[in-house]
């Protein structure tokens, strides 16, 4: 059509199935449905943008009325936008080790009760169990011809159990999501420790707020790697100025041994057998032996920024794509366990993670610790209470001394601009010197 | 309004349908449109047209609850037998009906007619915030202004008929000045009560002020808190254990707290869905029981928690008309919908103190205990209400719940943050952790 250098087309449907069992009490179990869709105009001037709710896929003139109603609200925008060129291609989607649909509602709900009743304890006031089993069907078209269709299934569960004693309230939570299908039997053991989690912070102290080495877990640590240096390495943040890493490929701004991947193919949570756009997926290596090596693209900003790898566009079904990370990790070093408590001698360890936040443009994050544990002489020692770790990230990377041979992967949702996706990070423990340690202990 | 009924004749259909195997129903049916431009840097790059709709329906059978919802009214039939479906699983409970029809004036609160869903509307808002840019020296980074309209119905099976009309403006941008960021946003269901050339300048004011920030000691500092910075506090932390839910579920530090002070004196804290041209002004709530006004804190005394229908059946307690619905189509849940900050007003930034305009992760605090660390945005010394010297970075650590008890004065002025409307408060001795 005349005017329209480029369109995509991308059509989810599928269903969501949630049940939410609260102190024994099965509140909500059953099944939601959607249809969504997002079609992009690129005209002389930038993208026209439509998001239907029940699309009903069409051709020929409906079709043709949908691009000309997209390319004229693209005639709002100013800017002449090049979409680089990335190749194309999707990955095969592992198959399920049991396929969640196989399972009756009434036992997904009878497993996920067995999880929520084994985080009880006489200490514990509430506890609270959620299944999640999410089906996308997607259809991706563009005018190039890329044309792909795949299934993916989302499922897991949270458990959480709240301790009360004298007026301290605490929390233990666990979660297992997967791409890898049903998880829901043999799970009791989360239950189980998400109460020893709660039951055992009624003792912790408040952490003492201040600079000293820590030991981050892999969990935490994946957090650090998405918070810190996963968000400045995304394109778009990079091309807006919005962020400190922009200007710095080639730049050494870490230790050597710290390398950051993102990859999108592997197959964790944050899984993606084609990106939003139809460009292939790969491994991108954001931070290669403590340099900038490459940034997080989609075809727009691979061509304005470059420096990286096109592939990372994800959406949430009817949204427009926006550049991601999905799997990101610190690589596994060669320390094992023992040398970094060792070698960190006095600190605190910091495990699990309750979330984080990143000012990217000022290079400012933000992450709090479920729990931790102070080392004293190499040993963890008492267990202490809402720690977090704040710092500026072109600061921070230098301070990561050692990397563990340990890695491991886990599952989240992360948020930006209005649409969260499924993400995991991992890492192995790591070694931080001079971490700015907030809690609200004093002397 | 009949013409609508016509167009929405399925709906009866549907209720009919459902009492023939269940006792009630409900649906709860949103139609919207938008429109957006999004800046990257100074130039519109992208622009944005959604059609959304929501459909969520309820049935209870002998004190089950199901539910279901889709994207698709179309799609009503299946949805229908999902929820039926769903309702077999749940426990069942106490309950006394879903709400009868009552009548209530059909003027909508947060509806401007004036607003239309067209794209030269945005870029006019789009431009109004560029040129309050160009005050200050700064970069823009990222900005955007939507525009939505639409409307919301609600039936059930015993009669209730509501609909209402919605529309809202939304504005923000992001300005950086070397590793300095700057932040604003307006957002309104009255285009006039948004002020776009302010929005402009505040971002780019914020990222310039900011810019060669001086570092902090470590200690005890007396601190002002924007309603921005102070919401973000309270969204996370201090309105959930408001929640009749979280109270009874002992997921609240305040279960045992009625009739007791949970905070200053001075402070009162409520619920006014019912205050004209306010963001989240509605005549009834989610699921159809009238709203009123709700005092949760009268004068820092703690006087009740916020119930839906199902958590007020379930414990003995009477609907606070508190059930909001998020999104499109999404179950009730327990909420607010004017949530309001009052108190004596004072000037509280005549004698030195830290002025914290944003935070960075306060999410991560803990909903339980209400022990937060958070670091600093666009954090100055501010005397006699005038920006001194900027701090570069640093750390807030404490206590939400705790906070409250130190609040030593509110601003004059207020401000709606999403729907909360909150003055800038004023509290002292809090621990700041510098670099």
């Amino acid at each position: 059509m005349p005017g329209i250098h480029y369109y995509d087309l991308r059509h989810v449907t599928g269903q969501v199935t949630l049940i939410d069992i609260d102190n024994g009490v099965v509140e909500s179990a059953g099944t939601s449905f959607f249809n969504k869709a997002v079609i992009r105009v690129l005209s002389k001037t930038g993208w026209g943008v439509l998001q239907i709710d029940n699309y009903t896929p069409c051709t020929g003139k409906k079709f043709e009325a949908i691009l000309d109603a997209a390319c004229r609200l693209a005639k709002i925008t100013q800017e002449h936008v090049i979409l680089g060129k990335a190749p194309h291609g999707i990955l095969p989607v592992p198959p399920m080790k049991e396929d969640p649909r196989d399972v009756c509602i009434e036992e997904k709900s009878s497993l996920l009760s067995g999880i929520e009743q084994a985080a009880r304890h006489p200490l514990v006031v509430n506890t609270r169990a959620n299944f999640i089993e999410k089906i996308e069907n997607v259809h991706f078209v563009d005018s190039s011809e890329n044309e792909y269709f795949y299934e993916v299934c989302r499922s897991g569960f949270n458990v959480l159990a709240v301790a009360s004693r004298n007026g301290n309230v605490q929390m233990g939570y666990e979660r297992e999501h997967s791409i890898h299908g049903f998880n829901l039997r043999h799970k009791q053991s989360c239950g189980k420790k998400a109460a020893e989690i709660a039951t055992a912070l009624l003792d912790a102290g408040a952490a003492k707020a201040g600079k000293m080495r820590a030991v981050l877990d892999p969990e935490l640590a994946g957090v650090f790697a998405h918070e810190a240096v996963g968000h400045a390495s995304e394109g778009d943040l990079v091309n807006e100025g919005n962020s400190v890493l922009k200007g710095k490929t080639g730049q050494k701004i870490g230790n050597e041994n710290l390398t950051i991947i993102d990859d999108p193919g592997i197959h964790e949570f944050g899984f993606d057998p084609v990106d939003a756009e139809g460009v292939a997926v790969c491994r991108t290596e954001i931070i290669k032996k403590g340099v900038i090596n490459a940034f997080l693209h989609n075809r727009e900003t691979l061509s304005s920024v470059g420096n990286g790898i096109a592939g990372h566009a994800r959406a949430m079904p009817g949204e427009p794509p926006l550049v991601r990370m999905s799997n990101t990790f610190i690589e596994a070093g060669d320390s094992t366990e023992h040398e970094i408590f060792e070698e960190c001698r006095n600190g605190i360890f910091l495990k699990g993670s309750r979330g984080g936040q990143v000012d990217p443009g000022r290079g400012i994050f933000q992450f709090n610790a479920e729990y931790g544990y102070l080392i004293e002489n190499g040993e963890c020692t008492t267990m202490v209470r809402d720690v977090s770790l704040s710092g500026e990230i072109l600061v921070t990377l230098h301070k990561i001394i050692l990397c563990g041979n340990d890695r491991t992967m886990s599952p989240g949702y992360c948020g930006k601009g209005g649409q969260s996706v499924p993400v995991s990070d991992g890492a192995p423990h790591i070694l931080l010197y001079d971490a700015v340690v907030g809690g609200s202990g004093v002397d | 309004m009949t013409r609508w009924w016509v167009a929405v004749a399925w709906i009866d259909q549907l209720l009919s349908e459902a009492q023939k195997s269940v006792d009630e129903a409900e649906v709860f049916f949103v139609k919207g449109t938008s429109v957006s431009a999004d800046l990257k840097q100074r130039k519109v790059n992208l622009a944005t047209f959604s059609e959304d709709y929501g459909l969520g329906i309820r049935t209870i059978h002998k004190g089950r609850i199901g539910s279901s919802s889709t994207n698709n009214p179309g799609q009503w039939r299946e949805c229908l037998l999902a929820a039926v479906a769903s309702g077999k699983l749940a426990t069942p409970q106490e309950w006394k009906g879903l709400p009868d029809p009552v009548h209530l004036s059909r003027t909508p609160l947060s509806f401007d007619a004036s607003i239309s869903i067209e794209p030269q509307v945005v870029i006019e808002l789009i431009e109004k915030m560029l040129e309050g840019a160009e005050e200050h020296p700064a970069d823009v980074a990222a900005g955007s202004a939507s525009l939505s309209s639409g409307r919301v119905t609600l039936a059930n099976s015993n009669g209730v008929r509501y609909t209402n009309k919605y529309t809202g403006v939304s504005l923000s941008l992001e300005a950086i000045h070397g590793q300095s960021t700057g932040y604003e946003f307006d957002h309104s269901c009255f285009l006039d009560k948004v002020d776009p050339v302010s929005v402009g300048e505040k971002a780019t004011f914020f990222a310039m002020e900011s810019d060669n920030g001086k570092e902090i000691a470590t200690g005890e500092y007396d601190v002002l808190l924007s309603p921005l910075a102070y919401g973000e506090l309270l969204g996370n932390v201090f309105t959930p254990a408001l929640s009749g839910r979280n109270v009874h579920a002992g997921r609240s530090r305040f279960a045992q707290s009625l009739g007791e002070p949970v905070t200053d004196l001075q402070i009162t804290m409520y619920d006014d869905p019912l205050l004209k041209k306010a963001n989240g002004s509605v005549r009834w709530d989610a699921e159809g029981t009238p709203t009123r006004q709700v005092v949760f804190i009268r004068d820092g005394i703690l006087e009740t928690f916020a119930y839906d229908l199902k958590t007020a059946y379930r414990f003995g307690k009477t609907s606070t008309a508190s059930a909001i619905r998020g999104g499109f189509g999404g179950l009730p849940s327990i909420g607010h919908h004017n949530f309001i900050v009052d108190g004596k007003r004072a000037a509280v930034a005549d004698e030195r103190v830290i002025y914290v305009h944003n935070v960075v992760g306060a999410h991560t605090a803990n909903p339980m205990s209400g022990d937060f660390s958070v670091e600093l945005s666009n954090a100055f010394w501010m005397i006699g209400g005038e920006y001194e010297t900027p701090i570069r970075s640093a750390m807030l650590s404490g206590n939400v719940f705790d906070l409250h008890h130190t609040i030593s004065g509110l601003s004059k002025e207020s401000r709606a943050i999403g729907s909360m409307i909150l003055p800038s408060i004023r509290i002292n001795k809090q621990r700041i952790i510098g670099k």
